[in-house]
């Protein structure tokens, strides 16, 4: 990433990402990176890594969130991904049952290679009405230590909380909090008047196409 | 929605529930080693010498013009800030939580927000935004909660552009050669155009024009 040269120094932590194919693994990395919430299923192969750069009042930080392949028939996944690994999400569908059935697995796939990291164990989907997984069916992480949230990556519920408390446990301090990134004056810029009839159309085009959503207004 | 209220004691072995039926945050004390030793310190947030003009919470959006549709930056306050020195004025966004920015560009006086079809709470605009640091040229839209908030929105809008025009008309009215940063913008946009194909300097010349 070009803002590593910027500053090399710069807190690098591996965060592997984990659980069963659709459970929403991709659209959530995405919410944090573009923002963008993706509806459509499109099954990750092997892994992307992604860099998060948080703004923290301990510095800058940067977690490599490797989003990994949730389905089988894509080859499982090998050590390596696991290896050096500082943290570790996992994550289910509170829609699916099975989904949360299969969260042992993964935790016994990822302790066998990092065996003291800690683990967020996420509940996404939980704006979906219908919701198949019960409050009181969710022990395992009782059993395991780990932390647990509920997300909607949706809704962006809960969105925040895997990353700040994978934050404050890495860093060492529950005082740690997300931070306003620096807000660099952007430069001034003059669009030439031969360019402004071809934004127009393409505004013109764009201003014509419905914004997703637009009979709900519950989240503004 | 808001954080679930706690109102039992944790049932044996069992996530607590709370009144919406989501399970109430509940912090796993296990104790890790820390990975790295930091120190906290004074964040910056390039805000330091801005007035707010105006603040209303939106979800901005932008148009994917491959997939021919509207993609979500992000959901926070969308602010107008007006730099005490320079008085030049910015929009400027933030997505809640972490905080990130979403959005970050001067409000140009040529540029007129229009209206989204079948939504009287949305506008729309072409924009060359440095949200990420890197020029992005982009239609954007911005939602609010209904059309008097979107209304206000484009009222002070409006005024910015009125702000930015007055600006640019004294820039104008002789001393173009000796203001630095109109001919900065000028330049920028012509670097900005050469280097659209080379990525790892234009981060430096971001920079450069921005300092």
């Amino acid at each position: 990433m070009a803002q590593n040269q910027t500053q090399p120094n710069i807190p690098t932590f591996k965060v592997v990402l984990v659980g069963d194919g659709g459970v929403g693994k991709t659209t959530f990395v995405k919410r944090h990176i573009t923002g963008e919430f993706e509806k459509r299923y499109m099954a990750t192969m092997g892994v992307e890594v992604h860099p998060l750069r948080f703004s923290t009042n301990f510095g800058e930080i940067l977690m490599n969130v490797w989003d990994t392949a949730g389905q089988e028939k894509l080859g499982g996944l090998r050590d390596g991904y696991y290896i050096q690994g500082d943290a570790a999400i996992i994550m289910f569908d509170v829609t699916s049952r099975m989904t949360y059935k299969n969260v042992p697995q993964w935790h016994r796939d990822l302790v066998r290679v990092c065996e003291n990291i800690p683990i967020v164990l996420c509940g996404n989907k939980v704006d979906i009405k219908d919701r198949k997984v019960k409050a009181k069916t969710i022990t395992f992480h009782r059993k395991k230590s780990l932390q647990y949230y509920e997300l909607s990556a949706k809704s962006n519920y809960n969105f925040e909380k895997p990353f700040l408390w994978i934050a404050r446990k890495l860093i060492g301090n529950p005082g740690v909090e997300f931070t306003r990134a620096l807000a660099l004056q952007p430069p001034e810029v003059i669009i030439p008047d031969d360019q402004i009839a071809q934004m127009n159309k393409e505004i013109e085009e764009a201003s014509h196409i419905p914004l997703p959503d637009e009979d709900d207004n519950t989240d503004l | 929605m808001t954080n679930p209220v706690v109102e039992n004691a944790p049932a044996a072995n069992a996530a607590v529930e709370g009144e919406n039926g989501l399970v109430a945050d509940e912090d796993c004390s296990k104790h890790y080693e820390p990975v790295v030793k930091l120190e906290k310190v004074e964040t910056k947030t390039g805000e330091e010498d801005e007035e707010v003009l105006f603040k209303m919470r939106s979800k901005l959006f932008r148009f994917s013009k491959e997939l021919k549709e509207w993609k979500e930056r992000g959901t926070g306050d969308v602010r107008i800030l007006e730099h005490k020195e320079s008085k030049k004025v910015r929009l400027l966004m933030r997505r809640e939580k972490t905080l990130k920015i979403c959005m970050n560009q001067y409000v140009n006086p040529e540029t007129e927000l229009r209206e989204n079809v079948g939504s009287d709470r949305s506008w729309v605009w072409h924009a060359v935004d440095y949200a990420d640091e890197e020029r992005d040229e982009a239609l954007l839209a911005i939602r609010f909660r209904d059309s008097k908030d979107a209304n206000e929105f484009k009222d002070a809008y409006d005024k910015a552009r009125e702000r930015m025009s007055g600006l640019r008309t004294q820039l104008e009215g002789g001393e173009q050669k000796a203001e630095p940063d109109a001919e900065a913008a000028v330049t920028e946009k012509k670097e900005a155009e050469a280097e659209a194909k080379k990525e790892p300097e234009q981060q430096k010349s971001t920079e450069k024009s921005s300092s």
